[in-house]
């Protein structure tokens, strides 16, 4: 489950337009919402609020033998209208499941940014900043967000902690998203690492002018799905060494009529590993996923495979009643995905580890509960448990 | 004296040692880019054995032993290692680095791991050990400074310079670890489980039970600091384990003769008087000559005292060194006891006899004099030490305790050829020492070893010939370790023990200088002795318990004569492997000094 802080932040890039999925990163968010799920140790409280729409709080305390906890702070120049209280806000924004990706839209034009009042451009920059300190390890978490322009974003992702290398690192990331493509440098002062991702979308341009005329085979052969091709290349300049990965995905998109599935491979020519994953919507409530990795120089390969299960309560005293009288009945309720009593994720690997997790909300309380088993190891089966409690106002 | 290591044995079965090093090697965490356990493949430790120099030898007796050597090691060992190592600098680059800002790479952090196999091989070490034996503790091995001098470390990767500089740079480093920390542990370890039958059950059964890893337990004791080992001084702390030791084995009191122990009363008393009389006591070496440990450890010697008083052993000594000759009563007492292993000292090597010499003179020197200066024998020979501490017996031994100390001779005076059974036969020594203590006899001890003639004044020719075969036993003992734990938990082993000795003397050398130091002793040690005596038998028991320890003593003796003719084989090899002219001499009188012992017997404990 996302943390309040990654919801607020979230909700900024939707404020401000930033398409988060259209990035060489995101390529393969399906896959490891469903596969790299973290499971919580110990327990975990966060208190968090949005105090006003641009100000927001949270503090957590955490129990992993030792007490720690953390404080953190966020500003955005921009006011946050996405429900954030935990009695409200819908599941999906805090549940990182199958990512139905939407048709790509058309970055906004420079001058729709502008604001002018008595003859002078009064308009600023949207952004973000955050800040988090651990207790008792004093380490500190700093992030600058700004949209330079409505392509152009620049984040700056700071760390400071005596534990680190020169007490700490700074990474700049400036992204361009284009719709069509997309691109990415960063530069961290750790070890001098230099890094460019580019993602480049086959189909249709979206910057072209929508008014365009409809062809006729537009109408006939609907564009079912998109294909992205990727690749990132990193090089550090303090220790010489780099790192190379392409990418390429396909994912359906909401006009396909079947159910919705993403197919990505990636490849690592340096390392020779290759990776190749498929997810699946089976249903409203179910997604599956399988990822394979081969390395082809160590012959290694790595099978896991994820599912994620949303469970529903039912009415079963009326609801039959309800399917057969009114099937357009939409079910009444108070608080968005109040019939949720709970989202099931659960992943297993080739050599029998497995990770599951089990979040819903009670009452206005989000919780999350998860363990990792490892079956191979007979005498220490459970290698972490934990549970995390939300509650947001 | 020389010992006498057998060096095959240890290279057949390695399995045990792989196992060690391979659950020492994972224990710590390990670097990112090592991605799999580090797994021992081959382990053997050549054909060519280390060299070591004595240079001290601290404290010997029968079932303990603590010296220091100088090792060096230009052998032909290699081990082979196997391990994954991810080869994307990328992905051990990212794993130390916290995701907040990271760049979160897509794939190309992606590992590749490496099946990983190094060999180290030429390897080549020099360094001060400081070895410290005990029949219940262990092994105990701790190197003084770094061992390591060079090895050659070949991989995988050797046509890469770079990753071959680099992984000969790290090896190196944690070799430099392995020495100084974790091959201590496991050496002690592996003792425990040779000599500790309790041991053994409790670690099969761990391997039944968890099959795969097992902590062995580790005895706080048997591995003292390293930085007591740094300083000198810091040897006494290890003699201070040792009296800590909760081996019941150690309370050789027991077996202690009360004849002699009258004479180490009246030794003592002399010594708090200042008087130069010391009376004559068979096969004993002052042990305040002899264990320069204890008095270093000044601080060390109240919980010694403690100890001594209740075990009486070689704590004794230490109490002794560490006070001053106004001692009292109690501690005088104390002293009798410790002396004994001192007189073991003496049989086993010719610098612990000239030790024991020293320790006549003053009881303010003896207290320094617990450690055994092999250097200086070696100098001059065995002979020459000998003749030094005949000579000088009471001011003497101050210098050469502090010479002792200092590492200052290098010379390899007792080169180990013992086979790996000595330690348990300088176990068995320490009793037959314990048995008798006479004043002149430390002299009359190095004058023996350096062939020089018996002093006139040993009048009990059979006791001391014992002590010294003792020495020369530690091979049999292993052999017999069964009768020896006997002796030694009850009074009678002990003379049983001391006939052992005898008998178990496989070196004709020493059985030759027991015989002269014996028959000076003998009439020295008699005519000053025998007013403690009597006080002596009183403390240790009645007159029941003399008899009955008097038929213990030579029922045992029996036996051991018995052993004795079947190890008289092995011994008879093994003095030939020792230089020393003595040894023809041995063959001839084992019989007639084992039959002296029988016969003298009887009269010590009556004494």
């Amino acid at each position: 489950m996302l943390d309040f802080m990654e919801n607020v932040q979230n909700s900024f890039y939707e404020a401000s337009h930033w398409n988060v999925d259209n990035s060489y990163g995101a390529l393969n968010a399906t896959a490891r919402a469903l596969l790299d799920f973290q499971t919580p140790k110990g327990l975990r409280l966060q208190i968090s609020s949005l105090a006003a729409p641009n100000f927001a709080t949270s503090y957590t305390l955490g129990s992993v033998g030792v007490v720690d906890g953390s404080v953190s702070y966020l500003y955005s120049s921009l006011p946050l209208r996405r429900k954030l209280k935990s009695s409200e806000l819908e599941l999906k924004h805090v549940i990182r499941g199958y990512r139905h990706l939407q048709d790509l839209r058309r970055p906004d034009d420079d001058w729709w940014w502008e604001i002018w009042h008595a003859g002078k451009r009064i308009d600023r920059r949207d952004t973000l900043l955050y800040g988090r300190i651990f207790l008792p390890h004093s380490t500190l978490e700093a992030l600058y967000l700004r949209r330079l322009t409505p392509t152009r974003q620049l984040k700056i992702t700071a760390v400071s902690d005596s534990a680190l290398n020169n007490g700490g690192s700074i990474l700049a990331l400036l992204q361009n998203d284009f719709g069509k493509y997309s691109t990415e440098y960063m530069y961290s002062t750790d070890s001098g690492l230099l890094g460019v991702r580019g993602l480049y979308n086959f189909g249709t341009d979206p910057r072209v002018d929508p008014m365009a005329p409809v062809t006729a085979q537009d109408i006939a052969e609907p564009v079912h799905g998109r294909f992205s091709a990727g690749a990132e290349l990193y090089y550090g300049l303090l220790n010489k060494s780099g790192g190379i990965s392409t990418g390429l995905r396909f994912t359906t998109l909401p006009k396909h009529t079947g159910f919705p599935y993403t197919m990505t491979l990636t490849l690592n020519p340096l390392m020779g590993n290759l990776s190749s994953t498929y997810a699946v919507k089976a249903g409203s409530n179910l997604a599956l996923c399988s990822r394979f990795d081969f390395n082809f120089y160590s012959y290694e390969s790595e099978l896991q495979l994820g599912c994620e299960l949303w469970r529903r309560r039912r009415n079963t005293d009326v609801e039959w009643a309800v399917k057969k009288l009114r099937p357009d009945w939409k079910t009444p309720t108070v608080t968005p995905d109040d019939d949720v009593s709970g989202i099931l994720k659960a992943r297993v690997d080739q050599d029998w580890r497995i990770g599951v997790l089990w979040e819903g909300r009670i009452k206005e309380l989000l919780f999350t509960l998860g363990a990792s088993v490892d079956l191979r190891k007979r005498e220490q089966i459970f290698r972490a448990v934990g549970i995390e409690l939300q509650y947001s106002s | 004296m020389a010992f006498n290591f057998n060096w095959s044995p240890l290279i057949a079965d390695t399995s045990r040692a792989r196992d060690m090093l391979t659950t020492a090697l994972n224990k710590g965490p390990k670097p990112p880019i090592i991605v799999d356990d580090i797994i021992v493949t081959e382990l053997n430790l050549g054909s060519a054995p280390p060299e070591l120099e004595i240079l001290e030898i601290g404290d010997l007796a029968e079932d303990r032993f603590r010296g220091i050597f100088k090792m060096s090691y230009t052998g032909d060992a290699f081990l082979t290692l196997k391990t994954k190592v991810q080869a994307n600098p990328l992905n051990t680059y990212l794993s130390a680095k916290p995701s907040f800002a990271s760049p979160q790479p897509l794939a190309a952090a992606s590992g590749l791991t490496i099946p990983l196999q190094i060999t180290l091989s030429d390897i080549r070490l020099s360094g001060f050990v400081i070895l410290v034996f005990s029949k219940q503790k262990g092994i105990t091995l701790v190197f003084r400074n770094d061992p390591l001098e060079s090895l050659k470390v070949s991989s995988t990767f050797d046509s890469i310079p770079f990753v071959r500089d680099y992984l000969q740079k790290e090896i190196e480093g944690q070799l430099r670890v392995l020495f100084m920390e974790d091959l201590p542990a496991i050496i002690h370890r592996l003792s425990l489980r040779l000599w500790s039958s309790e041991y053994q059950e409790m670690e099969t059964e761990q391997r039944l039970d968890n099959s795969v890893d097992t902590v062995a337990p580790i005895d706080p004791l048997a591995s003292p600091p390293q930085d007591a080992v740094d300083a000198f001084g810091n040897p006494l702390d290890s003699s201070q384990i040792d009296a800590l030791s909760l081996d019941p084995t150690s309370e050789i009191h027991a077996s202690f003769s009360q004849k002699n122990i009258l004479r180490l009363a009246a030794l003592s008393e002399s010594q708090r008087t200042l008087s130069l009389f010391t009376p004559g006591i068979r096969d004993v070496v002052f042990r305040a000559w002899a264990n320069h440990d204890r008095p270093e450890s000044g601080t060390s010697t109240p919980g010694l005292t403690h100890s001594s008083l209740s075990r009486i052993q070689s704590t004794f000594a230490s109490v002794k060194s560490n006070t001053s000759s106004v001692a009292s009563g109690s501690t005088g007492n104390e002293t009798h006891a410790s002396r004994p292993s001192l007189v073991s000292q003496y049989s086993s090597s010719a610098g612990l006899s000239l030790g024991a010499g020293r320790g006549r003179g003053g009881p303010m020197r003896k207290r320094k004099k617990r450690v055994v200066n092999l250097r200086k024998d070696r100098d001059g020979a065995e002979s020459s030490g000998i003749s030094t501490g005949t000579n000088t017996p009471l001011p003497s031994t101050n210098v050469s305790e502090t010479a002792s100390v200092i590492p200052e001779d290098k010379e390899h005076e007792g080169e180990l050829t013992t086979p790996p059974k000595s330690p348990v036969k300088a176990g068995l020594r320490f009793e037959s020492r314990h048995g008798s203590l006479d004043v002149g006899e430390p002299s009359r001890l190095p004058e023996a070893e350096g062939l020089l003639p018996a002093a006139p004044l040993l009048a009990d020719p059979p006791k001391l010939p014992k002590s010294k075969q003792r020495a020369r036993i530690p091979s049999t003992v292993i052999e017999e370790p069964e009768k020896e734990k006997r002796a030694s938990s009850a009074r009678p082993p002990l003379s049983s023990r001391r006939m052992h000795s005898t008998q178990q003397v496989t070196s004709p050398l020493l059985r030759s200088l027991s015989f002269d130091r014996i028959s000076t002793l003998s009439s020295s040690s008699k005519n000053p002795l025998s007013p403690p005596y009597s006080e002596s038998t009183s403390s240790s028991g009645g007159i029941l318990e003399q008899a009955w320890m008097l038929k213990m003593a030579q029922e045992i003796a029996r036996k051991v004569q018995e052993e004795k003719e079947r190890e008289a084989s092995r011994d008879r090899e093994e003095s030939t492997h020792h230089p020393q002219p003595q040894s023809s001499k041995a063959p001839v009188r084992s019989g007639g000094i084992w039959a002296e012992d029988e016969i003298d017997a009887p009269p010590a404990y009556r004494a």
